[in-house]
């Protein structure tokens, strides 16, 4: 008898979705503009978070070494820093990388280069670079350094990072708490807008609903379909706004590596990689605002 | 088979609609309950389906204490007492067929006997080949018999009807009048609800008459005296 009532209550929902259809589809449309706004808000903090992890990421230490420093001892000193806790990576540049980068750097520049070539001898110096396993121990880091006492060291002056990264790091923080509070402001209005869009389309069904009861229906029986309905109400406004997001995110992403050139940005691949997190979050809140909905609307008007 | 004890009603803030009613309905009759309009009738019949709890007094349906029954019990009880409401409370979004089913959907009854029962119901009244329309695609008398339908679709052994000629013009209240006679002959209590005196007359049944909330009237053969 379950199992009958069960699929009963089905028939009835999707009954009542067909037959108010228009009622049906504007719900549907409500429900996925506030999709749409929640993704739209999703990618700002994904970009965001992106922006301010790349730029952390490009923040590295170079310590610059002895011009006349024997090779066996730089790799002697790049081995004991890179055992070092709260080193990510270390690299060497030797003289003669740095200034075929620094001739690359300055292709296009002739005066550099015969200001070069007039020096007649390599005047730059090999270097470490250092980078950071956790922007955030830096000053951990440094202090290792300091600590590590070599002859062929020539200098660690690491007091412009130290600014740049406090910097870096109040900007994130600060974009942190906007996107926190902008994020909660919306999700509230989408909340509210759902919810309220819900509740009127039930409304609808008012009189409908009392004479159900007045016939002698229990208040499962009544409220089952409508609580269906939000449910279907939920996954087709998810695969709309998957429908939706998918040709938006593949028109913008040009625009954003353009942009954001230099970073790695791609919220396409970020969207693939968690489209069931995504979407499927997105259902199941969907799905809980409506259900709730439901039970409150269909629980005013079955009273009788 | 219906049975009134003390039964008052008050309304906020002491608006008092039914004053101590005492009324034993016996089984198998057919009785009207006449008065003006505002009188206390449909709140007898709100008592009676449990839709209003009454203040005072007890009420007692097919031997059943109904007084304090429970949101749960109250969808069994209007299972067994078929209703037929002066505006019909039918589903517009559902067909005729559907109208009468629901009925027998929230009890849980097998679909093929639901397809067996609805058509030969919907035959009584009269409206066998209409059972695909919407209730909106039908006149109102016709409406009307689909409710009866629905009532009976139960067996009830009490059908309540409220007013069920109100909305109707004089050739299709007679018809509603000859349905319910003939439900009533085939064993079930009917309680009419009615304000209409010429439909009153014509029956030549019991009428208990109410006025400002109380039993003013009682006569076994009785006229509209109002």
């Amino acid at each position: 008898m379950f199992l009958l009532s069960f699929l009963r209550v089905i028939k009835f929902s999707l009954q009542d979705i067909v037959r108010n259809i228009w009622l049906s589809i504007i719900t549907i449309i409500i429900i996925t503009l506030a999709l749409f706004s929640v993704n739209l808000l999703l990618a700002v903090n994904i970009l965001t978070t992106a922006t301010v992890s790349s730029v952390k990421e490009k923040v590295d230490i170079s310590l610059y070494l002895k011009s006349d420093a024997q090779e066996n001892l730089i790799l002697a000193l790049k081995s004991e820093i890179s055992n070092l806790d709260s080193v990510k990576q270390i690299d060497y540049i030797s003289k003669q990388a740095a200034i075929e980068s620094f001739r690359e750097k300055h292709k296009n520049n002739p005066e550099i280069l015969q200001a070069l070539l007039e020096l007649g001898k390599n005047p730059l110096s090999p270097s470490l670079i250092i980078k950071p396993k956790d922007i955030n121990n830096y000053d951990e880091l440094i202090v290792s350094l300091n600590k590590i006492n070599n002859n062929i060291i020539e200098s660690r002056n690491f007091d412009d990072h130290k600014a740049i990264l406090a910097k870096i790091n109040n900007i994130a923080e600060k974009a942190n708490q906007a996107g926190l509070f902008v994020s909660s402001l919306f999700i509230l209005i989408t909340i509210l807008v759902v919810y309220n869009a819900v509740r009127v389309a039930i409304f609808t069904h008012k009189r409908e609903i009392g004479i159900m009861k007045l016939v002698g229906a229990s208040t499962w029986f009544i409220r089952a379909p409508y609580l269906i309905s939000g449910m279907i109400y939920a996954f087709l406004g998810v695969i709309t706004i998957i429908i939706i997001m998918y040709p938006f995110l593949s028109l913008i992403q040009p625009y954003l590596a353009t942009f954001f050139s230099g970073f790695e940005v791609n919220l396409l691949d970020y969207y693939n990689s968690n489209f069931l997190l995504i979407f499927g979050l997105e259902f199941l809140a969907a799905s809980l605002i409506n259900v709730l909905a439901s039970l409150v609307a269909v629980g005013k008007y079955s009273k009788v | 088979m219906i049975k009134l004890s003390n039964i008052s009603k008050i309304y906020p803030p002491d608006i008092t609609v039914l004053h101590k009613i005492n009324l034993h309905i016996k089984p198998g009759e057919f009785v009207s309950i006449v008065g003006q309009s505002g009188t206390g009738k449909t709140t007898l019949v709100k008592l009676l389906i449990s839709e209003e709890k009454a203040d005072e007094g007890k009420i007692i349906v097919g031997g059943w204490d109904i007084t304090d029954i429970g949101q749960a019990e109250v969808s069994s009880l209007r299972r067994q007492i078929g209703v037929v409401f002066q505006d019909f409370k039918l589903l517009y979004r559902k067909t005729l067929f559907e109208n009468v089913a629901f009925a027998l959907q929230v009890c849980g009854e097998p679909q093929r006997k639901i397809n067996n029962i609805v058509p030969q119901v919907l035959k009584i009244v009269g409206l066998e080949n209409k059972m695909n329309r919407y209730p909106l695609q039908i006149s109102g008398g016709e409406q009307q018999r689909v409710v009866i339908a629905r009532a009976l679709i139960h067996r009830p052994k009490i059908l309540l009807a409220d007013e069920p000629t109100g909305n109707l013009d004089s050739i299709n209240a007679d018809e509603i009048i000859e349905i319910l006679q003939k439900i009533n002959k085939f064993g079930t209590t009917v309680v009419l609800v009615t304000h209409n005196r010429e439909v009153v007359n014509k029956l030549r049944k019991r009428v208990i008459t109410i006025d400002n909330g109380l039993i003013v009237g009682d006569q076994a053969v009785g006229k509209y005296a109002l």
